[in-house]
């Protein structure tokens, strides 16, 4: 275990202990080491089932803890001790029926109009107590619960569906009506026009109203006149309006079609955390972790400012790669970048005065029938571009670090489409094999592992694109990067293997490499912490 | 273009046969859903005298939306911009289907006897209105002059 210390990266400040994490790779057994870190790793099943969050009841909220503090290394670069807990939408919809019962003795009024009156108030169970106290009556009136008595224009009806003869409704001014609806107010209107005007307001999460004045239809009226459960939707959108209101505390999973929420009670905590560089990762309950501050995937070791103008640069800066894409081609020859800026398409090569045509790329000579003409195909001139850009240096130097970035996230694509193939060798190692689900789940932990690698080793390159080079400690992180990239490669080859027998056989094998991809991801992301800390990464635009 | 909704034809009927006073609107005859809209100046405001011309277009989902209302002519109005958009509530979030091309007229030709500089879509005349009152009441009238006479 004492020589685990060594992969660590010491975050002691005393000047410069570079040699303890550029170390041990090139003078120590690694063998041993790795094995030590087996040890260390242990592969605990409760890592697993950390992430199906046991639901607890806290004060009337529902809790799924997802954290666990002291577990994993890979999941330090993140903030430790943070508590948050994940809903949907549904949950947090339960949740306030539940503030809904709590309340419902203090009001004395029926629990369909305190969602109207939470409604009103935004979900702020204290702000419309405090005016519910003040106010009550008047408060009823101007959430459209009750009727203003001094409303009397209209005679008042019954408030649900009446059927009629040869009614003419108001909206379409279709006559021979025969289906109406209407509320106390008497404002009766075509059933068709109503559906139409709800179906009209449900996305809004406003309160709906009477066409005509402010009494509130309430979720069972909506449910009666849509023939189905549709106000879930206008609870829905009203909650979601709540959770946008307070983007402080909670934040929508930025993954693709996941509708996770995740809240956070207390964010005093995170000046001093993202002071020290390190961000406040989260994990909702689709196992998709992000950060809570800047809403991007998990990008140790880069921080939050390094990736937002890694990404605001990659946006600008790939509209120059794409022009000089698009504009230029490559010289078929020498792969010069060429730019045509007007002419015929019989091209030489300012470089290598090789002479080949613009539009099919091959030799100039088979085309010398149709002068200045590709037989193969008839292109309009290409508009003249007049702006020609300066690929720069700094350019080239982002294109690299880009492509790099681009390449692993390309590769964590594919690692993901392994992790689809997982599951079913999990199952034929149980069928052919006999290993209890358990003892395959190192299957399921090294692709995890080999993930985390990967999102590392990607914004790796956003940090040292905007580290000064010229410095040490860089160079130490340029290394340490080149161990993660290695060792990500050999987990991923080792996770390609399909036959089940050969996997069981290097079972010991699958702990080793993800141990050490682990460990490196981890010492990565002290370093870059190091390197962030240090003030060695300056952004420039 | 499908057929136009009885609420159109009996809303367009009852705008020629019973007019508003101060308020004209007729449909182009190529397209049903297209008014020229005309309102005059409310009396004892900086725009008297005016006559003011506006467009109003009926989406396809009206009466469910609200009608599309735009000032031809220059005016100098703290929730009239420079386009002509007008920051009306029952244009925007207060729009019920219950309400009519009539009462939305009505509400505009009100808007010009009772600008409300506090909430203002022409933020540099909304300005000019709070800091000086006399002065921008003086350009409305002059821009009235100017722009909103009838046309011989």
């Amino acid at each position: 275990m004492a020589n685990d210390e060594d992969y660590q990266y010491s975050s002691s400040d005393d000047d410069f202990p570079e040699q303890q994490y550029y170390e041990p790779l090139e003078h120590r057994d690694i063998t041993n080491n790795i094995l030590d870190d087996y040890e260390y790793l242990n592969y605990d099943t409760d890592s697993l089932e950390s992430f199906n969050s046991d639901v607890d009841i806290v004060d009337g909220m529902a809790v799924s803890h997802v954290t666990n503090p002291n577990k994993k290394r890979s999941i330090e670069g993140a903030m430790v001790n943070l508590k948050y807990e994940c809903f949907t939408t549904q949950d947090i919809f339960n949740n306030m029926l539940e503030k809904v019962d709590r309340l419902q003795p203090m009001f004395s009024i029926p629990r369909e109009d305190i969602i109207l009156l939470l409604q009103k108030y935004g979900w702020d169970e204290d702000r419309l107590l405090e005016d519910w106290t003040n106010k009550m009556d008047g408060l009823l009136i101007e959430a459209g619960i009750h009727i203003n008595n001094e409303q009397k224009e209209l005679p008042k009806s019954q408030r649900g569906i009446s059927n009629r003869d040869f009614f003419t409704c108001p909206i379409c001014c279709e006559d021979q009506i025969k289906e109406t609806y209407s509320l106390e107010c008497g404002h009766e209107y075509c059933i068709s026009c109503y559906r139409h005007y709800i179906e009209d307001r449900l996305n809004k999460g406003n309160i709906i109203t009477c066409m005509s004045c402010s009494l509130a239809l309430k979720n069972t009226d909506i449910d009666e006149l849509m023939n189905g459960p549709s106000s879930e939707k206008l609870m829905h959108s009203s909650i979601k309006s709540f959770v946008q209101k307070h983007n402080e505390n909670y934040r929508w999973c930025p993954f693709t079609d996941c509708k996770c929420i995740v809240h956070i009670q207390d964010t005093t905590e995170f000046v001093e955390y993202i002071r020290l560089h390190y961000s406040p990762y989260v994990l909702c309950n689709e196992s998709h972790r992000f950060c809570f501050s800047c809403s991007f995937e998990m990008h140790s070791p880069a921080d939050c400012e390094i990736t937002s103008s890694w990404i605001k640069k990659a946006k600008k800066e790939s509209d120059n790669l794409n022009w000089v894409l698009s504009h230029t081609k490559e010289c078929p020859k020498c792969s010069v970048n060429i730019e045509k800026n007007g002419g015929c398409n019989h091209m030489i090569c300012s470089s290598c005065k090789y002479e080949f045509c613009w539009i099919c790329n091959s030799d100039w000579k088979p085309h010398g029938s149709s002068f200045y003409q590709c037989t193969m195909y008839n292109n309009d001139e290409l508009k003249t571009q007049t702006v020609i850009e300066d690929v720069s240096k700094t350019l080239k130097r982002y294109t690299f670090f880009y492509r790099m970035f681009n390449e692993h996230e390309v590769s964590a694509k594919l690692d993901w489409q392994l992790g689809q193939t997982v599951g079913n060798k999990i199952k034929s190692l149980q069928e052919k094999m006999g290993v209890s689900w358990i003892e395959g789940q190192f299957l399921t932990e090294s692709l995890k592992i080999l993930n985390e690698g990967r999102t590392a080793l990607k914004w790796s390159f956003a940090v040292v694109f905007y580290s000064d080079s010229s410095h040490n400690l860089t160079k130490i992180f340029v290394d340490n990067q080149a161990l993660l990239a290695n060792s990500v490669e050999d987990l991923s080859a080792l996770l390609q293997i399909k036959s089940p027998e050969t996997i069981m056989e290097k079972k010991v094998e699958f702990y080793n490499k993800a141990g050490y991809v682990e460990n490196r991801t981890y010492a990565l992301m002290e370093c870059g912490r190091e390197l962030i800390s240090k003030g060695i990464v300056k952004i420039t635009n | 273009m499908a057929s136009l909704p009885k609420r159109i034809i009996k809303e367009t009927e009852r705008l020629v046969s019973d007019p508003v006073p101060g308020i004209t609107a007729e449909p182009h005859d190529d397209n049903l859903r297209y008014f020229s809209v005309t309102i005059e100046g409310p009396e004892g405001s900086p725009y008297e005298h005016g006559i003011f011309d506006l467009e109003l277009f009926l989406p396809d989902d009206y009466p469910m939306e609200s009608p599309k209302v735009r000032f031809l002519t220059k005016i100098y109005h703290p929730n009239i911009d420079r386009l002509g958009r007008i920051c009306l509530d029952v244009l925007k979030t207060n729009w019920s289907p219950a309400l009519q091309i009539r009462t939305v007229l009505l509400s505009i030709q009100a808007l010009l006897a009772s600008p409300n500089p506090n909430d203002p879509l022409a933020n540099d005349v909304a300005e000019d209105w709070i800091k000086n009152e006399t002065g921008a009441i003086a350009t409305a009238k002059e821009w009235t002059q100017k722009y909103a006479q009838a046309k011989e």
